[in-house]
């Protein structure tokens, strides 16, 4: 008897380890943690899952508990009473059908809330039924003032597609957070599925089919109480870079940053499937707005700086185009006029009129950009030319590189540049299509000098 | 050896009464429904949306020679009679009949066969309408995919019946052949019966169904 | 029947009764020779077991591999290719190499005894399963020596990334072995099943009725009817795939008007059943277990054979819910999600009814119980979180991450591994003749039951706090590193106790130090605990007349009626059939037809594609061959006399 007193408290005594190490866990609010939720629809698909878990904590204590009483009360006590026969009984209808009337109605209590939840996770909700949008606690102009991102998959990166802005970004998704957000998903090879934790579930990237997903974050949540410019740093003006550069070193235990969502690919597609995540920033409207506004202007030809022309007056702050042979023949760099200039006056004339944009290495940089080949996949400043690739109008104000791997700071780029498939296996910019070992790409192990440059001018997209 | 312990070392006694090759046989083809259920729904799918794929529109009616399938489809139908007769013929004990009656089942199924070779060789070189595994007219498309492995498939089990049915031609001219062979014969002609049914499924499934719809 | 007894011999003369068209290894075959050609189920079901726990180590290391990769981040143990490589194999080693196998030698050894059978009801078909079986594992695991290695696609293999199109690794072959092997492995599985079925519809001994038949019988019964009527979705999806991987068909290409999508059902519709393939035996074995150790008989016979039915049935009906993050629209998920929840009520009611079994009994805790007991609850901790995915707002959420890694293996390793333990610890008596070690045996049980609760419960909480699936790595900072050293610690507790328990398994026919079993150590129920331990070859001298449904029971403790009788011994003793090379031929065949398949595309001197089928061609010939063969040999046999003690 002994030995069984101790199997069970063995057993409960490891029932009771685990329930402290979890009560001691009770950090929840990991980077991609899905019992933090901080939207609308996360919040529905958590409160299901809670209720689920309530469900069965219930039925486990209950069924187990009966379990464990039918096993103490009915344990063969000695050698002998393991030789007894007991009364042969071979079964009770009513028991049997008493227990499946109950678990049916458990199961209703489950399906209701669920058939609500599938509902609501794939409808937004109408903005003209006043009735709903009060119980969901939202407001007309939230549903109204919906933005779409088409989401396409690639192995291994995301591109964000702005359609009403006509912009396109990519692995790091900047939305507003008062505004529901239409994800349109689409892939272009294999399977991929777009997982934001926090803010919406999942749904998957299906070739040659379109999926749709929404999520509206839940702003109150994300402020808690702090300021908005605290609490949700503004991405146009960098702040949101610093910011989580600040308080994220990679290798710290995670601080959260408001507004910083962390997503990932939760369908395998290939070699470095762990890899591709993805990130989600909420910003307040203004400074969503001000980051579109300065999107557009960047993606917009007609506003790129222009080869100066002498029969053109420039206001203060215009940028021109003009030759500059010491950064190498046939060069040109970009000059920004210091004052209002009148024609003629040339950026190699006057150094008070105009003043160097950006630094040598930036330039030359850019130069590289395109002779290391560079632009074949990847675009910046445009929207569609060498779509291969993520495109990277305003890198610089991006927080992670080689989608959501790594740090954007000067060293991972470098190191990223250096080698590619040893930071990440399998990219496609390492071995895509038509590149060998005789591509420039794969031989700037040890061109310091030139890894910097490209550093400087991808980082300069601010 | 007597010929009861033959039959009782042949077929012992079994707690249906069926003997156990029906039972294995049966317990196949209802496999096999599985797997052309599978094939003839993969068919189905891709039918609707196959006609818009590529630049070039699909109008099946183009390529199939309804009158050839239709004519083959009344052979093979027929090829079934005559295994019908034969598993009655042997279960008479009538050796003669079962032999001509197998005879013509062959000679059926083969029919079928060519049909079917000469309609795959028809449309992959169709002038003007190709119609292969992967593309049609040149360009990749689905259709041939699904139609050629599908009812290539069905072809197979057409070619293993005419094969088995062979065998058992051969082995009517060994002198061996008794009531004995019945319940194989059976066991043959039930296979037989299904992949006909199967292509009566597929039949309008397949061909008649782009004329009506 | 006794005519003519004069022409049969004498008892153990192994001289040929009859002739034969072609020879077969008579009664004295031995060594290599008998285990070739070996026709008894008994055997094949030894043989099933041995390659099955072989195999079960194999996918053992490869979890222990992938545990160490996931030790903390950005390990490099494996790099992402192995790694993902790794979980392909893992787990398409454990479910169709270990645990359908696994549950294939129970079902070849115990069915027939429990339901008074000589063998199945196609002995040489039988043996043709087993080598089938054998062919697709070396298939599978061939792969790791040739270009691209391993297939990295994942068990299920979703397209389009199994394309070659797709391909991350020039000529990679790993999914044409992917493929073959599991076409060989359902061939396999299909003729198994085909003879079991009929061995259960046709072979019972006078008396024992279907209501009669034990529960892993039962269940026998319906995982075999859930094979033949899932196995074919597989074969067709496979076949399409070998077409579109080898021929250039569109059917999942989705740049020429394929769908991806088709083979996500096809692969489901045959995967869901598979999920109660794998688990149903496992259940078959624990309604075996509990009544003999509570000593009582098991409590709604009839609702746990009709649930394990409704189960198998509805298996076929919500394929879906491993699809409802592929966009299938509101009416299919909603569909799906309320008839998987459905599908927890027969569950439930097994659960109920192993309760009410010990309700009221004398319970025993010996190895094969405790096993058992650690199923029950493992299982039901399985079955809960298999509510929760079966509503799609949870399911969006858990899709794909480590929740689901936890659900499943505490379906399939505390539910089904943890059963065919039981199974191993409850019925390697009646095989070997030997009482096993039980401290050794409890100490195998406390290593599993703590090593796999350590793997896999905190695998729920990493789910929820964002681990996706089948990544090779994870960043610093998430908070998945204290966990995954938990659950690594815990698997390779869980490969010791393992380790341990195989050992012992196959040292149980060594040892010679243990004690001999005698016929029932258990004091169990059910048929096959009235036979000799070790079986005879012929199982039983005389049929039995089956009068109750836990016979041996009943002959102990039941009134007279209730005991069983015996038909006479005919005058020409027991049949037995000769063992057979054709089984072995075909299968050869079979294999040798797949690897011309696989390597006949090379590439010639001008760049073009070359195709030679001569060996696959010569593999089908030997195929047909055997086959040929296998119909001239005629039946053979040798007549035995048992004395009447010796059963």
């Amino acid at each position: 008897m002994p030995r069984i007193i101790n199997r069970f408290s063995l057993i409960t005594a490891f029932l009771l380890t685990w329930l402290v190490l979890f009560g001691g866990c009770s950090r929840v609010d990991h980077k991609q943690s899905a019992l933090d939720p901080k939207g609308l629809v996360s919040q529905n698909q958590y409160d299901i899952f809670m209720l689920s878990v309530w469900i069965t904590i219930f039925l486990f204590c209950a069924v187990g508990g009966c379990l464990l009483f039918v096993l103490w009360k009915y344990r063969a006590k000695s050698k002998e009473e393991s030789l007894e026969i007991p009364a042969q009984s071979h079964g009770n209808s009513k028991i049997e059908v008493t227990l499946i009337l109950a678990s049916t109605i458990i199961l209703v209590i489950l399906a209701i809330p669920t058939l609500q939840g599938v509902v609501l996770m794939n409808r937004v909700p109408d903005p003209n039924k006043t009735e709903t949008l009060e119980k969901l606690g939202l407001d007309r102009s939230q549903i109204d003032g919906a933005i779409t991102v088409n989401v396409t998959g690639k192995r291994f990166f995301w591109v964000f597609e702005y359609p009403q802005y006509g912009i396109v970004t990519a692995n790091e998704l900047v939305f507003p957070a008062s505004k529901a957000v239409r994800v349109n998903l689409r892939t272009e090879d294999v399977i991929h599925s777009f997982w934001l934790p926090k803010l919406a579930g999942k749904m998957d990237l299906m070739p040659g089919q379109e999926n749709f997903l929404w999520f509206i974050a839940d702003k109150e949540k994300i402020l808690s109480g702090e300021s908005e410019a605290d609490a949700m740093p503004a991405v146009f003006d960098g702040k949101m870079r610093q910011t989580v550069f600040a308080k994220q070193k990679f290798t710290d235990e995670f601080e959260p940053v408001g507004g910083l969502f962390y997503g990932q690919c939760a369908e395998y597609c290939g070699n470095s499937h762990a890899y591709m995540s993805f990130r989600a920033l909420a910003q307040t409207d203004d400074d969503f707005d001000a980051w579109v506004e300065l999107y557009q202007s960047s993606q917009n030809p007609n506003l790129q700086p222009a080869t100066y022309n002498p029969e053109t007056d420039y206001a203060t702050g215009d940028t021109v185009l003009f030759p500059d042979d010491s950064l190498g023949e046939g060069a040109t760099r970009e000059y920004r006029a210091l004052k209002e200039i009148a024609k003629g006056e040339a950026p190699n004339l006057s150094e008070q009129s105009w003043v160097k944009k950006h630094s040598d290495d930036y330039e030359i940089g850019k130069q590289l950009f395109s002779s290391l080949q560079c632009v074949q996949c990847h675009a910046v400043n445009r929207t569609g030319i060498g779509a291969k690739g993520p495109n990277l109008t305003l890198f610089g104000l991006r927080t992670s590189l080689a989608a959501g791997w790594m740090r954007n700071d000067e060293e991972s780029l470098a190191k990223w540049l250096r080698n590619s498939n040893e930071v990440k296996y399998g990219n496609l910019m390492w071995n895509g299509e038509g590149i060998d070992d005789d591509h420039p790409l794969r031989n700037l192990e040890n061109e310091d000098k030139v890894v910097d440059q490209l550093v400087q001018y991808l980082l300069g997209q601010i | 050896m007597s010929e009861a312990a033959a039959l009782e070392h042949h077929e012992p006694v079994t707690s249906t009464g069926i003997p156990n090759k029906k039972v294995l046989m049966w317990a196949f083809l209802g496999s096999d429904c599985m797997f052309f259920g599978t094939l003839i729904s993969t068919h189905l799918i891709y039918r609707k949306i196959s006609a818009t794929v590529g630049s070039n529109f699909l109008d099946i009616r183009d390529i199939f020679d309804i009158e050839l399938t239709s004519f083959s489809t009344f052979i093979l139908l027929a090829s079934s009679l005559f295994m019908a007769l034969a598993v009655s013929a042997i279960h008479k004990g009538n050796l003669n009949s079962t032999r001509w009656m197998l005879f013509g089942t062959i000679v059926f199924g083969v029919i079928f066969l060519a049909c079917q070779v000469y309609e795959f060789t028809h449309f992959v070189n169709m002038e003007g309408n190709e119609l292969t595994l992967s593309t049609y007219r040149g360009e990749p498309h689905v259709f041939g995919s699904t139609f050629y492995v599908l009812t290539g498939t069905h072809g197979t089990h057409v070619a293993i019946g005419v094969f088995w049915l062979l065998g058992w031609l051969v082995y009517s001219f060994t002198g061996k052949m008794s009531t004995a062979d019945a319940l194989d014969i059976e066991c043959c002609g039930l296979y037989w019966h299904f992949v006909d049914i199967v292509w009566i499924i597929i039949f309008p499934v397949v061909y008649l169904m782009e004329y009506a719809f | 029947m006794a005519i003519e007894s004069l022409k049969y011999v004498a008892p153990d003369t192994g001289v040929k009764t009859e002739t034969k068209t072609f020879p077969r290894p008579g009664q004295h075959a031995s060594g290599l020779v008998d285990w070739l050609t070996t026709i008894d189920h008994k055997k094949i079901g030894y043989m099933y077991g041995l390659s099955a726990l072989f195999f079960l180590l194999v996918g053992g290391l490869e979890a222990l591999l992938i545990r160490s990769q996931l030790w903390s981040h950005n390990m490099e143990v494996l790099t992402n290719r192995q790694y993902n490589q790794m979980f392909t194999m893992h787990g398409t080693t454990m479910v169709f190499l270990v645990i359908m196998p696994l549950s294939a030698a129970f079902f070849n050894f115990i069915m027939p005894l429990q339901i008074g059978a000589r063998d199945v009801a196609f002995p040489r078909m039988n043996t043709l399963s087993l080598w089938c079986f054998i062919a697709g594992g070396i298939t599978l695991n061939l792969s790791w020596f040739f270009t691209g290695g391993s297939p990295a696609i994942g068990w299920f293999g979703y397209a389009p990334l199994t394309d070659t199109r797709f391909a991350e690794v020039i000529g990679d072959m790993g999914p044409d072995f992917w493929v073959f092997s599991l076409q060989i492995l359902g061939i396999a599985s299909l003729l198994a099943s085909f003879n079991f079925i009929t061995t259960i519809i046709n072979m019972r001994a006078p008396g024992m009725t279907m209501m009669r038949m034990p529960v892993f019988t039962w269940m026998t019964l319906i995982v075999s009817f859930l094979i033949i009527l899932a196995f074919p979705a597989i074969t067709v999806a496979l076949a399409e795939l070998m077409f579109d991987r080898t021929y250039g068909t569109n059917f999942f290409d989705f740049l020429e008007g394929g769908k991806p999508h088709l083979w996500q059902h096809l692969f489901w519709i045959f995967g869901h059943p598979e999920v109660y393939i794998l688990i149903l035996p496992a259940m078959g074995i624990v309604s075996e277990i509990i009544p003999v150790f509570s000593r009582k008989p098991l409590f709604g016979y009839g609702l746990i054979i009709f649930s394990g039915a409704i189960i198998g049935f509805m298996g076929f009906a919500v394929w879906s819910h491993h699809m409802f993050t592929t966009g299938m629209g509101v009416v299919a998920t909603s569909a799906f999600s309320i008839l998987t929840m459905l599908i927890a009520i027969p569950t439930g009611i097994k659960i109920f009814n192993w309760i009410g079994t010990m309700w009221g009994g004398r319970i025993r805790f010996d190895t094969p119980m405790l096993f058992a007991l650690g199923f029950i609850t493992m299982f039901m901790i399985g079955g809960f979180t298999g509510i929760m995915h079966s509503s799609v707002p949870i399911d969006a959420q858990h899709q794909d991450t480590y929740f689901v890694v936890a659900h499943f293996h505490y379906v399939l390793i505390g539910g089904a591994l943890f059963g065919l333990f039981a199974g191993f610890y409850f019925w390697l008596p009646k095989m070997s003749g030997k009482l096993m070690n039980e401290k050794l045996g409890k100490l195998v049980f406390t290593l599993m039951f703590i090593g796999f609760n350590l793997t896999f419960f905190p695998m729920h909480y990493l789910g929820m706090i964002g681990q996706p699936r089948r990544t090779h790595s994870y960043n610093e900072g998430h908070g998945f590193e204290t966990w995954n050293q938990i659950a690594t610690i815990g698997s390779f507790i869980l490969g010791v106790g393992i380790a341990i328990g195989v050992y012992q398994f196959l040292s149980s026919f060594f040892n010679k130090k243990l004690k001999a079993a005698g016929k029932n150590p258990w004091d169990a129920r059910t048929l096959e605990w009235s036979l000799s331990s070790p079986v005879k070859e012929y199982n039983f001298s005389r049929t039995p007349i089956i009068k109750s449904r836990d016979q041996t029971w009943e002959n102990n403790y039941g009134p007279r009626d209730k005991h069983s009788q015996k038909e006479p011994l005919d005058d020409h003793g027991i049949h037995m059939p000769d063992r057979s090379w054709c089984p072995l031929i075909t299968a050869v065949g079979l294999f040798v037809m797949v690897l011309g398949m696989l390597f006949h595309q090379s590439i010639g001197p001008a760049g073009e594609l070359v195709r030679n089928y001569t060996v696959a061609i010569g593999g089908g010939a030997v195929f047909v061959l055997g086959i040929i063969l296998w119909s001239m040999e005629g039946p053979g046999g040798y007549h035995l006399f048992p004395k009447e003690s010796e059963e």
